[in-house]
């Protein structure tokens, strides 16, 4: 084992450790940020030679340029969704709608979470990341019911229950497709991610369409696909905002990574069966989730449906499945894990200044919460798509992708993204118009500030410049890819 | 010799599929868990007669977990939370009982037509199994849906997850042994979770039925 990954290991399991044995909330909500700096740190530090282009590769782990984008995503957002929670727990915690004892649980918790989602993107064998996948469902169930009110525990049931049934059929998948293995690999290595790419052609077409099928309903229903994503808009509006964000940033990406780890194997074996099954159900769920956004009452809610919408995108880039596509399908993901923590940060602090998440019961906002008011309208502009924003970038080479053979898709897509906009600026405008309510004022701290900030000038930044270090970097992926169906094109195109 | 040890695996198979189909008739809790034990205890044997007749000692471990934990543990998890939370004793459906049968004899003929295409790469032995495996996952989804218990959606969950452990065995006499223990993990905390949530939904609401739970929507 490389030092860089035995020191991240070791941190992320000091960090564990530190969060677990400190009980003293105030002294809990100041440690808990350091160590997820820390964790932040120690794997960024094991990152960065993958992000250059090498393969981490040995023993049970292996790391390659895909598997970095999810933990550098998980380390940024997690990263802020720490920092803020030190305000907004903190005045959840003075106005007395937590106990101390939940506090601490809380901050062991996230830790928990954060650190649980790191290391599913890290291991070889397919079984482990499902694993990965299923606790960080069990961990997060706690984080959504922490309020213990009958609507946190309503969500926090339909969160579970759906998400292990979901994750049962994704377990199914993983069966039938270890069983067409059987003759081309050996069965000790069967689901490990090296041998499943390298044998890919001998697997056996049948059970594989099938474990394929199965392993993108299940993980699908924790991506949020429609049908299966009644679960989302209300374990979305119920935890509290810090880990909102993350469950919508990273942990929905979370079900994608293994989504996406067997599109590429199952394109190889039998080629262009994912991608049509993704394609579908990208084109239900953004088709779905911008009616659902117009008549949104809710403001977390609204947010919730918009995961749903891009989740959508990200699907139809898979599904249409050409590099431009691919492409634009990992900058969605990037841009959306991004802006969305933003939206749902500030949403945090105006819901806890007006006491309601009802958008109707929201007036006033640039008067009674300057900043927050500032920080959503810079998270709404840019998550439907304005340049410059990140989103902007994902958005137009997901189009300019689907015009090239998939012309129909384009144009569902744009109607869609359309009505997506106006809801949104309808019910933005409609909260920043009007009287501010008398006696109630957000408050701003550094720690809401600062994680706020940084990700909007994240967003800006990439969809301002994209530095060669990250282009190179999302090239890359594609190339993982790319030994898929359009090698040969691939090639062409540099 | 082969033929009486594949003859014993599709008993069992049967038995197994034959408890989830009485699931659908039962109106009493305490028989339900019982039923998934005694379903548990089939499966169990079936991966010790599968261990021994493909000669692979991993399964046994499975067999011996599947006793503890599934035969034992979990059937008197439930009993405890239901004594905890003295839940009724009847179990609440939304669809009668000669409906639930006709729909899980549906599911049954469905399976055996879903399961045609993939018999070509399966050995003869596996063919049944893979069938009722299917059915067994189908019927337990269906019991969650129809039932409006708390405790009676985790049994059509368990039962749903037992189903898919008989496939496993089936068509590939086993997953490695890594899958087998994430999976039992994966279970076994998943139970305790909903114990506890199970328990809060009835201190809040004063009962464990489901239906209750309809205040989050737009």
């Amino acid at each position: 084992m490389s030092p860089e990954l035995l020191a991240m290991l070791a941190v992320m399991g000091a960090s564990c450790l530190v969060c677990f044995l400190i009980r003293e909330p105030k002294l809990l909500s100041k440690v808990m940020p350091v160590c997820a700096l820390a964790v932040a740190a120690a794997t960024m530090w094991f990152l960065l030679p993958v992000i250059g282009g090498e393969t981490y590769d040995e023993g049970m782990f292996y790391v390659d340029q895909l598997s970095a984008l999810f933990m550098s995503l998980v380390c940024i957002v997690g990263l802020g969704a720490s920092v803020y929670s030190y305000a907004y727990i903190g005045r959840d915690r003075e106005e007395g709608e937590l106990l101390s004892r939940q506090v601490s649980t809380y901050y062991t918790l996230l830790m928990l979470f954060i650190c649980i989602m790191i290391a599913t993107f890290a291991v070889r064998s397919m079984a482990v990341v499902w694993l990965g996948v299923g606790a960080t469902t069990l961990v997060s169930t706690f984080l959504v019911g922490i309020y213990t009110s009958n609507e946190s525990n309503e969500a926090a049931w339909k969160y579970i229950i759906l998400c292990s049934v979901g994750i049962t059929v994704a377990l199914a998948g993983l069966v039938l497709v270890y069983a067409s293995t059987v003759g081309a690999i050996d069965s000790s290595l069967a689901l490990d991610w090296t041998s499943l790419m390298e044998a890919a052609d001998e697997l056996d077409p049948n059970l594989m369409k099938m474990g394929t099928a199965l392993v993108i309903l299940g993980f699908g229903t924790k991506v949020g696909f429609v049908p299966m994503h009644t679960w989302l808009p209300d374990a979305h509006s119920q935890a509290p905002s810090p880990v909102s964000g993350l469950l919508s940033a990273v942990l929905l990406n979370c079900a994608m990574y293994g989504v996406i780890r067997f599109y590429m194997v199952s394109e190889i074996a039998v080629p262009g069966f994912a991608s049509t099954i993704l394609l579908v159900f990208g084109m239900i769920s953004l088709a779905v989730a911008a009616f659902l956004i117009v008549q949104a009452r809710d403001l977390k809610r609204m947010l919730a449906y918009s995961s749903i919408e891009n989740m959508g995108l990200i699907a139809i880039g898979l599904g249409i499945g050409s590099p431009l596509a691919i492409t634009a399908a990992l900058l969605q993901l990037a841009a959306h894990s991004i802006t969305k923590p933003i939206l749902f940060f500030s949403a945090g602090s105006i819901v806890q200044t007006y006491g309601t998440r009802t958008m109707a019961d929201i007036h006033g906002l640039p008067k009674a919460a300057p900043f927050s008011s500032f920080a959503l309208t810079a998270g709404v502009l840019a998550i439907i798509g304005v340049p410059p924003f990140a989103i902007f970038v994902g958005e137009f080479s997901l189009l300019s992708a689907a015009v090239d053979g998939y012309v129909w898709v384009a144009a569902i897509v744009i109607a869609m993204l359309s009505i997506v906009a106006a809801g949104f600026v309808r019910n933005l405008v409609s909260m920043r118009a009007g009287e501010a309510p008398e006696g109630r004022h957000e408050r701003v701290g550094f720690t809401t500030i600062a994680p706020i900030g940084c990700l909007i000038a994240l967003s800006l930044f990439l969809g301002l410049f994209m530095p060669d270090g990250i282009r190179d970097w999302v090239d890359s992926i594609v190339a993982l890819f790319g030994g898929i169906r359009y090698g040969d094109q691939l090639h062409d195109a540099r | 010799m082969d033929d009486v040890i594949n003859n014993l695996i599709d008993v069992c198979a049967v038995f197994m599929l034959l408890l989830s189909v009485f699931t659908m008739a039962t109106t009493r809790m305490k028989p339900l868990v019982m039923m998934f034990s005694a379903q548990s205890l089939f499966l169990a044997i079936m991966a010790a007669l599968v261990a021994w007749s493909s000669d692979s000692p991993h399964i046994y471990i499975m067999a011996v977990l599947t006793i503890v934990l599934k035969v034992i543990v979990m059937p008197w998890m439930l009993l405890y939370i239901m004594r905890k939370i003295n839940v009724e004793k009847e179990v609440q459906l939304s669809l009668g009982i000669p409906g639930s049968l006709l729909a899980a004899g549906a599911l049954v003929l469905i399976s055996y037509y879903v399961t045609e295409p993939l018999l070509g790469s399966l050995e003869t032995m596996e063919r049944n199994c893979l069938a009722l495996s299917v059915s067994m996952i189908l019927i337990g989804l269906l019991l969650m849906c129809t039932r409006k218990k708390a405790i009676t959606e985790t049994v059509g969950l368990l039962m749903t997850e037992n189903g898919l452990f008989l496939g496993a065995l089936a068509i590939s006499h086993g997953m490695p042994l890594i899958v087998e223990l994430a999976a039992f993990f994966d279970v076994m905390v998943a139970v305790i979770i909903i114990g506890i949530f199970a328990n809060r939904i009835n201190r809040s609401f004063n009962s464990v039925d489901t239906t209750f739970l309809r205040r989050l929507k737009e």
